[in-house]
């Protein structure tokens, strides 16, 4: 019995959930059984997932006849997919929990959940591709199966938008991937991983570090680096709540994982600078992610650019884990990779949790606009819990997961003189400055993330309305248990990851990141220390102590409960309160150079007066540089060559007979030479 | 708060305001002076801050209204909700003419007296009080000092050098 | 920074020490009046309630209702009848009940 059992179990589940979905989703009762088989297969999933951490690599297995593709399926559990698609069952079992009461059974929402769980199943194919062959069709699957999720409502023309974005850059990048893995399997001369990884190093340098570019800017297409980032805060918004988290749960993991797998499996690369250059593409990714992520009202844009931040993140563990490996720094090439992994973890509970969350508050209140909501603790007090566990996590606060994890990687990079390098140390040492930065901008966004939707009072009667009855509540708080689970028992699961990198890197950390049971040490036994474990029941003493003081100092006699003090004011408006892009405001005139404002103030002619004679009407609106900049050329010169070549098809049927008559003459020319 | 009696209440205030006590004041429409009198306390020849007193804006932070003006009846609402933003044990302290109801008359928009919106503990008499009065009354509100006006006649004896006959 | 320093030295202490000890200034500040009872006769009483500008006098058949928290010591009724009122040089009023500030002064031939 292997780990791959337990993945077939998955798959098998998820097809039927697929093929159920189509059938029965139309009812009430339909619809929870599709969920329950969609969750059967996540549990599977994720008990593959992690047994694989430990059990190593399972055997390359042939599945079938010609399949699709005119071969077999090629099948392989490996400790590096192991996170990824224990992550997957996670996800998808708390997603399950979550669509009965989040959707309403229709024949859309059949043909949604018919899409959604083919999706599934090929993100598991792809994490579970030992062939080539596999793992591509299996991505362009999952690109196909993502582009009907997101396009839930097709009339929208929004929808219509973002989806044409997804599916857009999805193409790009997978034409990328497809150069990348044909430069590997040409020079190695096999098709599968484990053929590809077993002969990396006999591929010339520079062809490797070809295909390990092609690799990073294909799969980056799909993590979100930026500036490949843009189809994220495009069909974030518009896919349904569930279809958003699973994008950000998992298919932007898998981005990850694609960028991973080359740089550590198949393609590592000689040199640092790949390293370096992958470090440079993270940092940056992660800091204008945040950057954009601030100026933000909608809370699904807001939380897709925060997915742009963390995919930087781990990114940026991976790159610094290659340049050390480039200088020999085994212990920390080992100890960044486990430190990027388990942030994958991380990010998957605690963002898909976020969005399910902001699908909850969507239904509750109707909008997802940050500056109509307010107050949402007092009508939503669950879902306010676990979104503040959720936020907790994000912002990286102790004693959650998020903490833990970017702690780790913060200690890697830290020690970046151990390279032996000056320039290379500064480089490291830069971006861990970068990170820094993204990290206090992302308790400042979440700060404003959780306080404007939920603290306060409602700015509109909607919010002031919004009602807990009727919302799903048990798959967001099994993902806030995942998260509170993996930062209390970190070393637990650190102990796991460090198995599965001796997997991958031949690098057995051991003694180096676990000395005793609880502590954890940053690949050197000289340089930090800290425990999870004990800071995690440390602060949660230290929060009884407030409470001990009260209950002993309290005033015997009666007190009085008065308003909260506003100043006096005779009538406080909600209106008065901070607004989202009020309280993000500073930022955005620190960073102008980066947003680029367009501001746009019209008043009344004979304004005179100022303001008195009619409403004044303020517009600041962020500049799309990305697409403004970049994106907009590309089309504009892939148009212009269009237009040059569309004199061919003139729709003359003489022009057309004379181009068959000549391409038989070169056809017969060919031949004879 | 439990209704204490002003005996005990100034007990309270001696023992717990003794040697430190927040001062916040709150002008209900007057014409300023007495806030300029206030704010010379803080100067160097007065000095408040030897004796324990300071200044704060925030209400929650106060054990002690200073109020001046005759309560003009827009300023009620905020008045009294300064007055529930602080918590006990607290004292009222009216000051100037205006706010003991001395200037104004009640009428649509003035209260005239703040004893009107709020229960005041000590008032100080004076248009504007002097500094130097303003201590002494802070110094009777903390029970530092002693109350000297009950006992005041306001009356002199005959000056015999300049009797006159009435005219 | 050092000129105001070695002048603030030469000048010495200039917070004043009250209400430990008095202080000098306060001789010079405006006080509210003292009434001498032998002078007030209704005439005058009548006069000095006319003349007050804040209506802190009020005369109330044989007394003459005193209200000193009204006061604002213009030294309008001492200018009026500088025999029968005089500066009472008392700055320390403050009272802990609104009734105490009132006093009431007999006129002449009352019992006091």
């Amino acid at each position: 019995m292997t780990p791959l059992d337990f993945l077939y179990a998955a798959g098998a589940a998820w097809l039927a959930a697929a093929v159920a979905s189509l059938l029965i989703a139309r009812t009430p009762a339909g619809l929870r059984a599709c969920c329950v088989l969609s969750a059967v297969g996540g549990a599977a999933a994720a008990a593959g997932g992690g047994w694989s951490l430990l059990y190593g690599d399972t055997a390359v297995v042939s599945l079938g006849g010609p399949t699709v593709t005119g071969g077999p399926l090629q099948l392989q559990a490996t400790s590096l997919a192991g996170v990824f698609t224990a992550l997957l069952g996670v996800v998808a079992v708390a997603i399950a929990l979550y669509a009965p009461r989040y959707h309403q059974p229709s024949a859309g929402t059949s043909l949604y959940l018919a899409a959604y769980n083919l999706a599934l199943l090929a993100c598991l194919t792809v994490l579970a591709a030992g062939g080539m062959v596999t793992f591509l069709v299996a991505w362009e699957t999952m690109s196909l199966a993502c582009y009907l999720l997101i396009l839930r409502h097709p009339r929208d023309l929004g929808a219509a938008r973002g989806a044409f974005w997804f599916l857009a850059l999805s193409e790009a990048g997978f034409l990328l991937v497809v150069a990348a893995f044909v430069i590997l399997s040409a020079k190695t001369g096999a098709t599968t991983l484990a053929g590809i990884a077993a002969h990396a190093s006999s591929v010339p340098a520079g062809w490797r570090a070809a295909a390990y570019l092609l690799a990073l800017a294909g799969f980056g297409f799909k993590a979100g680096l930026v500036p490949l980032h843009v189809w994220l805060p495009e069909a974030h918004p518009v896919a349904p709540a569930d279809g958003s988290a699973f994008l950000s749960g998992v298919v932007v993991k898998l981005g990850v994982y694609g960028i991973a797998l080359f740089a550590f499996r198949l393609a590592p690369p000689a040199g640092a600078w790949p390293g370096l250059l992958t470090m440079f593409a993270g940092a940056v990714t992660a800091a204008i992610g945040i950057l954009y992520a601030m100026a933000e009202r909608d809370i699904k844009r807001f939380l897709a650019y925060s997915t742009i931040e963390n995919a930087g993140i781990i990114v940026t563990a991976f790159g610094a884990a290659m340049t050390f490996h480039a200088y020999r720094q085994q212990a920390l090439w080992a100890f960044l990779l486990i430190a990027g992994i388990y942030h994958v973890a991380n990010h998957g509970c605690y963002k898909t949790l976020l969005f399910l969350e902001a699908g909850v508050v969507e239904h509750a209140a109707g909008t997802r606009d940050m500056d109509r909501l307010g107050g949402l603790i007092h009508r939503l007090p669950r879902s306010a819990v676990i979104a503040f566990a959720g936020t907790l996590g994000i912002a990286a606060l102790p004693p959650l997961n998020g903490f833990v994890s970017e702690w780790l990687i913060f200690q890697g990079l830290f020690q970046g003189f151990r390279t032996g390098s000056h320039l290379t140390g500064i480089l490291i040492v830069l971006a861990a400055g970068t990170l820094g930065l993204t990290g206090g901008l992302a308790i400042y966004a979440f700060v404003r993330g959780f306080g404007i939707p939920y603290l306060g009072m409602p700015r509109t009667r909607q919010a002031a309305a919004a009602s807990e009855t009727g919302q799903p509540v048990l798959g967001p708080a099994l993902l806030a248990v995942a998260c509170a689970a993996l930062a209390v028992g970190a070393p637990v699961m650190l102990a796991a990851l460090s198995r599965a990198a001796r997997t991958v890197t031949g690098v057995s950390l051991g003694p180096l990141l676990l000395p005793g049971k609880l502590t954890v040490i940053p690949a050197h036994a000289d340089f930090a220390a800290f425990s999870p474990t004990y800071l995690a029941v440390f602060l949660v003493c230290a929060l009884a102590v407030p409470v001990l003081i009260f209950l002993a100092g309290r005033p015997r006699a009666g007190s009085t409960r008065v308003p909260v003090w506003d100043g006096g004011i005779v009538s406080f408006k909600p209106r008065m309160q901070y607004s989202a892009m009020t309280f993000s405001a500073p930022t955005r005139v620190m960073f102008d150079a980066l947003y680029r404002p367009a501001v746009s103030v019209t008043r009344p002619a004979d304004d005179d007066p100022a303001g008195r004679s009619g409403p004044v009407h303020y517009e600041t609106r962020v500049t799309p540089v990305f697409e403004q900049y970049l994106y907009r050329p590309v089309v504009r010169g892939l148009e212009w060559l269009a237009d040059l070549v569309r004199p061919i098809q003139s729709g003359d049927v003489n022009l057309y007979l004379l181009y068959v008559f000549v391409v038989i003459l070169l056809a017969y020319l060919l031949g004879a030479v | 708060m439990t209704p204490v009696t002003a005996e005990e209440l100034r007990e309270t205030i001696a023992r717990q305001f003794g040697r430190s006590l927040h001062i916040r004041t709150l002008d209900t429409g007057s014409c300023a002076v007495c806030e300029q009198e206030i704010r010379l306390l803080t100067a160097p020849h007065y000095d408040l801050h030897r004796l324990g007193f300071f200044f704060t804006p925030a209400p929650r932070h106060a054990d002690l209204l200073l109020v001046t003006g005759p309560m003009i009846r827009a300023f009620e609402v905020a008045a009294r909700k300064t007055y529930d933003a602080m918590p006990g044990p607290k004292v009222v302290v009216a000051t100037g003419a205006c706010a003991l109801g001395g200037v104004y008359p009640a009428d649509p928009f003035t209260h005239g007296t703040v004893d009107a919106v709020l229960p005041v503990d000590v008032w100080i008499p004076g248009c504007p009080p002097s500094p130097l009065a303003l201590l002494h009354g802070l110094g009777v509100a903390v029970g530092k000092l002693a109350e000297k006006v009950r006992d005041l006649p306001f009356t002199a004896p005959d000056d015999s050098e300049r009797t006159r006959g009435d005219s | 920074m050092t000129l105001w320093f070695v002048r603030g030295l030469r000048r010495g202490v200039v917070t004043t020490r009250y209400p430990a000890r008095p202080d000098p200034s306060a001789a010079s500040l405006p006080t509210p009046p003292a009434f001498r009872p032998g002078q007030l006769t209704a005439g005058v009483a009548d006069r000095l309630v006319a003349v007050c500008p804040g209506g802190a006098l009020r005369r109330d058949d044989r007394v003459l209702v005193y209200d000193v928290g009204a006061c604002a010591a213009c030294g309008r009724c001492a200018t009026e009848a500088p025999h029968a009122v005089t500066s009472s040089g008392e700055f320390e009023l403050a009272a802990t009940a609104r009734s105490v500030l009132i006093k009431r002064i007999p006129l002449r031939g009352e019992a006091p």
